[in-house]
């Protein structure tokens, strides 16, 4: 993350004086974009930029359900099944998910494409059933919808990190 | 001075105290698991919810007392609250109190007996967690029976400051864990999250599976291992729990050592040193009085001592930094006259051991060097080059500074080299076999008192030290 | 539809989500009033009598939260917008941050202007993509036009808004669980007392708003308490977002003026339901505010659904809460056990784990109701979801376990003999069907 520390350091211009905890969870964001996931390494060399306790990143990282520490497919479908999306039928869209791409929800397909998972309300209850590949959300899907979806994703150039931006 | 009302009871609380705090300090006991008197407020276990007369129910230890606050802590509504977080906590606990070293000393287990007493109404299965998690070579973990309260994790942010240890996950899946690659080993004071942890997660590999509880008792003590003299109860086997066949050197053995609490010494804690007592005291002892390597008795051994000190003619003492301070008057009231005496440092900070650390710690390593430089003075405890005696009380005596010549009285507790080679060896008494004060670096006086009866060979200092004066003292 | 708007008030098009557009429709007029008209406890004392609630789900008052802050006390204060919107059901806010991102700006600087911040944060949710890029590019926009940052519109004042973006934790929406994640910490919810305006973010005194609430502001500075108060309700003044989901065939965010009739709200501007079904049940603002059937809501018919208004007043008497806004309509044929099922994951889920009652109650309710819905339903299971839950309502640190608990009851007040049809035949009385075929 050494590389990232330059861009982080500018963050501070807008936040308060010695409060440097503030930049945990932005910096942890923004290693995971750029390399896809936070591997140890990362951790070590936010310790010593910010001069925290290494079980305060780890706490952070544990917590939230974004945060991962190990790369994903280079597609990352997250099938919202919280309540609109499910009335939309988001457990059919998942099942159907489950059965094109070969795996279970959790799971990653063996040539490292797609990662399939669930999510908990996007808040794009409005635009239900929803997925959201990688950081874009896709709404209104129906089982055609997806089956398009996985066609366009198989033929696009994948993201520079796993899961990430396209 | 906010006049609060507790159960109908009328007292008078300090400003800034919360109920639990006032409640405490007039002796009404509010059960609490996760709050603990020496750290930051949680609020997260609520088993210590009160009825607040016309609003409803709220934790006592983050209630802020205000003139006219009326509360109740045992009401129906209290009592009906209190089960449920006790089923809520024993929900996924797999209740095995029957194998839990915690047990008899348990606030689950009080509270589960006193609060709710009943089966568990759960038909679901419990969740599992990670048995026996290592937390280095002196503590273990058992996630399945932690309950999340924290107070080891704030033990380490805001007492020993190892910010070793956290919470990870979240949810019923949340775990306490050390920091990657980071031990509790690396925390001085770590074990005394095992005293903290309200419940058997926490263990330790020393006393794991030793004993019973309930088959101890603590007797009042002091830790040796530094200036601080913390105040420490040491546990051992119950006169009326004595073993008689297997095993009975442990009727005489420290099962385990915990803080006395001692708000001008220790506070509530002691330093990793303190738990280990045992490799200080339980080390080979030396039982057999000897003159010149050949075992004697005590009375032949006395003998040969007083006539080396009255033919003495430049005799030097060694005071011992690790007597107490009845031994140390009793030393110069009857000795001190007859040598030239010195207060030596019986023990030195170890290799990798902490010096000062502004905490308990104390780079001197011996409890009683400040009653004994009050009577001996300050002088080094180096050896003059005419000295033709040598009485050694205590360890760390260096023996290669003897001058040419001189003879050696050794009074001592444990096996060593020296005791052959000396003129007279005496055995003594160690701090677990007699009663006594010692006075630490800030000049605190404190007491203990004997765990265990003393080897029928071995003497107390006390009372050896009159008994060495020659008949019609030194020519 | 009402007339009256007040942040739904432009036609969007591709960039009028830009300074440019909001200038050109007479943005930060608002902000200039303030800075050259008004000292900071003349916008306080507006916003009071604006009588404002708060939009993120409690309606508590906003100037009666600002009032907690003493400009003048010579320490830091914070402002924080709640953009954390994570209740299921709500996306009203989204709305906001993609549409108009400086109506927030505007009203945050005119805020921190009131409460003497110098330093404010905008906490969004970490899924928020769009919303994010819109929101960033609104705060670049606005610094460089010195709107944001020193010497604002010449001014002298000065303050900074950063864009703090989540990473996937519900509880981060409760106010103080926020502060913690921007502290860097777990986030985890703190007692109260102290309230967070007397010791907030770093132990300084905070306010936290909503973001539907912050952005009424510009509008009423601008406007006046007044005109505020003659839209709305005198209890429940303005206008709110709702976001509706669900069994409708119009579903989205609008803004209603507050004591519109919801019975022509549903049927006319969303549309009604697919097919003509008859509504079962509606759940009015978030999945943490209680369902109400379609009985006690008066949907039978147009007059009755007449009776019924979206007011905080008139919801709260009905046993629910307009909350978060996020309304969830639920059409007769749904089975409602499957529904409880998702909502109880959900909070197993999100519950952070730092209080007994919530982080085991969770967890029990969502593995009973999995058993039920498994077709292994017991008798007593129903009386120990009611007894799990209420042994979370007021018990906890923050709202997540009472908001588990409320929608359990309501669920089963409403729909118990659902429920106990599921245990007794052990199937549901629907075929676990949660869809609305459109026709």
């Amino acid at each position: 993350m050494k590389h990232l520390i330059p861009e982080l350091e500018a963050l501070k211009r807008r936040l308060p004086p010695h409060q440097d905890g503030v930049l945990v969870l932005p910096a942890l964001r923004r290693i995971q974009e750029d390399r896809g996931f936070i591997a140890d390494e990362d951790i070590d060399g936010l310790v010593e930029w910010l001069g925290i306790p290494r079980i305060q990143v780890e706490e952070v990282l544990s917590f939230y359900s974004m945060l991962r520490r190990a790369p994903v497919g280079a597609w990352h479908l997250q099938v919202c099944h919280n309540v609109s999306c499910s009335m939309h039928g988001a457990e059919r869209l998942l099942a159907h998910l489950e059965e094109r791409l070969g795996i279970a929800c959790g799971e990653t397909t063996a040539d490292g494409r797609f990662t399939l998972s669930t999510v908990e309300c996007l808040g794009a209850c409005g635009g239900a059933p929803v997925v959201r590949v990688n950081e874009a959300y896709r709404e209104a899907l129906s089982v055609e919808a997806v089956d398009a979806l996985l066609e366009e994703l198989a033929g696009a150039a994948p993201p520079d990190t796993p899961g990430g931006w396209v | 001075m906010p006049g609060i009302v507790i159960d109908g009871q009328a007292l008078e609380a300090a400003d800034g105290q919360t109920v639990m705090e006032a409640a405490r300090a007039h002796g009404i006991t509010i059960p609490a698991l996760c709050w603990h008197p020496a750290l930051s407020v949680d609020g997260s276990c609520r088993v210590c919810m009160v009825e607040v007369e016309g609003r409803g129910l709220a934790i006592a230890c983050n209630l802020p007392v205000r003139e006219g606050l009326a509360v109740l802590t045992d009401s129906e509504a209290v009592r009906a609250q209190r089960k449920l977080t006790l089923q809520f906590l024993t929900l996924n606990h797999p209740v095995d109190c029957g194998i839990c070293d915690k047990a008899g000393e348990c606030l689950l287990q009080d509270y589960h007996y006193a609060y709710n007493a009943t089966p568990s109404v759960s038909n679901e299965p419990k969740l599992h967690a990670t048995k026996h998690y290592s937390l280095g070579e002196r503590i273990v973990l058992d996630n399945e029976r932690c309950i999340l309260c924290s107070r080891c994790v704030r033990f380490t942010r805001e007492v020993s400051g190892s910010h070793v240890l956290g919470i990870e996950q979240r949810g019923d899946t949340s775990l306490i864990r050390p920091a990657a690659g980071r031990s509790l080993d690396e925390d001085p004071y770590s074990d005394n999250v095992i005293d903290l942890c309200p419940v058997g997660a926490l263990l330790s590999r020393r006393f794991l599976h030793q004993s019973r509880v309930w088959y101890l008792t603590a007797t009042p003590s002091i830790c040796p291992g530094c200036a601080r003299g913390c105040t420490v109860d040491v546990w051992h086997r119950r006169p009326d729990w004595q073993l008689q066949a297997v095993a009975t050197h442990r009727n005489h053995a420290i099962a385990r050592v915990t803080p006395r609490e001692n708000p001008a010494v220790n506070g509530p804690w002691i330093c990793n040193k303190g738990r280990d007592l045992a490799d200080l005291l339980e080390r080979l002892r030396a039982l057999q009085p000897m003159v010149a390597g050949v075992p004697a008795t005590l009375e032949e051994a006395m003998a040969a001592a007083r006539e080396a000190i009255a033919a003495a003619r430049h005799p030097l003492a060694l005071v011992s930094t690790w007597g107490s301070n009845e031994e140390l008057e009793a030393f110069k009231e009857h000795l001190g006259p007859l040598f030239t005496c010195r207060v030596k440092a019986d023990h030195q900070r170890g290799p990798g051991e902490p010096g000062d650390d502004g905490l308990l710690i104390r780079a001197d390593k011996n409890p009683n060097t400040s009653r004994a430089r009050a009577l001996f003075g300050e002088a080094p405890a180096d050896t003059p080059g005419d000295t033709d005696l040598v009485l050694v009380w205590g360890e760390g005596f260096d023996g290669s500074t003897l001058p040419a010549g001189a003879t050696t009285i050794l009074l001592g507790s444990f096996e060593a080299p020296e005791n052959v080679t000396a003129a007279v060896f005496i055995p003594l008494s160690i701090l677990t076999e007699r009663a006594g004060h010692y006075t630490n670096f800030e000049g605190v006086v404190s007491g203990f008192a004997p765990c265990f009866p003393a080897p029928a060979t071995v003497t107390h200092a006390e009372e050896l030290f009159p008994r060495l004066v020659p008949e019609g003292g030194r020519p | 539809m009402t007339p009256a708007r007040v942040l739904m008030n432009f036609e969007v098009t591709a960039t009028s989500h830009t300074l440019e557009a909001y200038r050109a429709r007479g943005g930060y007029q608002a902000l200039e009033k303030a800075l050259r008209t008004l000292k900071p406890e003349d916008v306080t004392q507006m916003i009071m009598e604006s009588g404002l609630q708060g939009r993120g789900g409690a309606a508590f008052p906003a100037g009666r939260k600002w009032q907690g802050i003493d400009p003048y006390d010579g320490q830091p204060h914070y402002l924080v917008a709640n953009a954390d919107e994570g209740e299921p059901g709500t996306f009203k806010d989204r709305w906001v941050l993609e549409y108009s991102p400086h109506t927030l700006l505007e009203s945050m600087a005119i805020a921190a202007y009131s409460l003497g911040a110098r330093h404010n944060f905008i906490y969004i949710r970490g899924e928020y993509d769009l919303p994010y890029r819109r929101l960033a590019a609104a705060v670049e926009e606005a610094y460089g036009a010195g709107l944001l940052g020193e010497n604002i519109l010449g001014s002298g004042f000065a303050t900074d808004i950063f864009v703090f973006r989540g990473a996937g934790a519900y509880v981060c929406g409760e106010a103080s669980s926020l502060l913690g994640s921007i502290e860097g910490s777990r986030a985890y919810p703190r007692n109260r007392p102290p309230r967070m305006t007397v010791s907030g973010l770093f132990g300084r005194p905070t306010v936290v708003n909503n973001v539907e609430t912050l952005s009424t502001i510009a509008w009423i500075v601008d406007h006046g308490a007044a005109a505020f108060r003659a839209i709305g309700t005198p209890t429940s003044p303005g206008t709110r977002l709702l976001s509706v989901s669900g069994h409708v065939r119009r579903p989205g965010v609008y803004e209603v003026e507050l004591g519109y009739a919801w019975g022509r709200f549903l049927h006319e501007d969303c549309g009604g339901i697919p097919g003509d079904r008859p509504l079962k049940a509606v759940i009015p603002g978030g999945i943490s505010s209680q369902v109400l059937t379609g009985k006690d809501a008066k949907v039978l018919t147009a007059d009755e659904m007449e009776g019924l208004t979206l007011d905080h007043d008139v919801l709260r008497k009905a046993g629910s809460s307009l909350g978060s806004g996020g309304m969830i309509v639920i059409a007769e044929g749904t089975c409602m056990v499957r529904l409880l099922q998702i909502m109880l994951r959900f909070y197993h889920h999100e519950s952070c784990g730092q209080c007994t009652p919530c982080r085991e109650g969770t967890g029990w309710m969502h593995r009973i109701i999995d058993r039920i819905v498994a077709g292994d339903g017991r008798p007593e299971d129903l009386e120990r979801l009611y007894t799990i839950a209420r042994a979370n309502d007021g018990t906890t640190i923050c709202g997540l376990g009472d908001a588990a608990g409320y929608a359990t009851v309501a669920m089963l007040d409403n729909f118990g003999d659902e429920f106990a049809y599921f245990v007794e035949h052990k199937r549901s009385r629907h075929q676990g069907n949660i869809e609305c075929p459109a026709s």
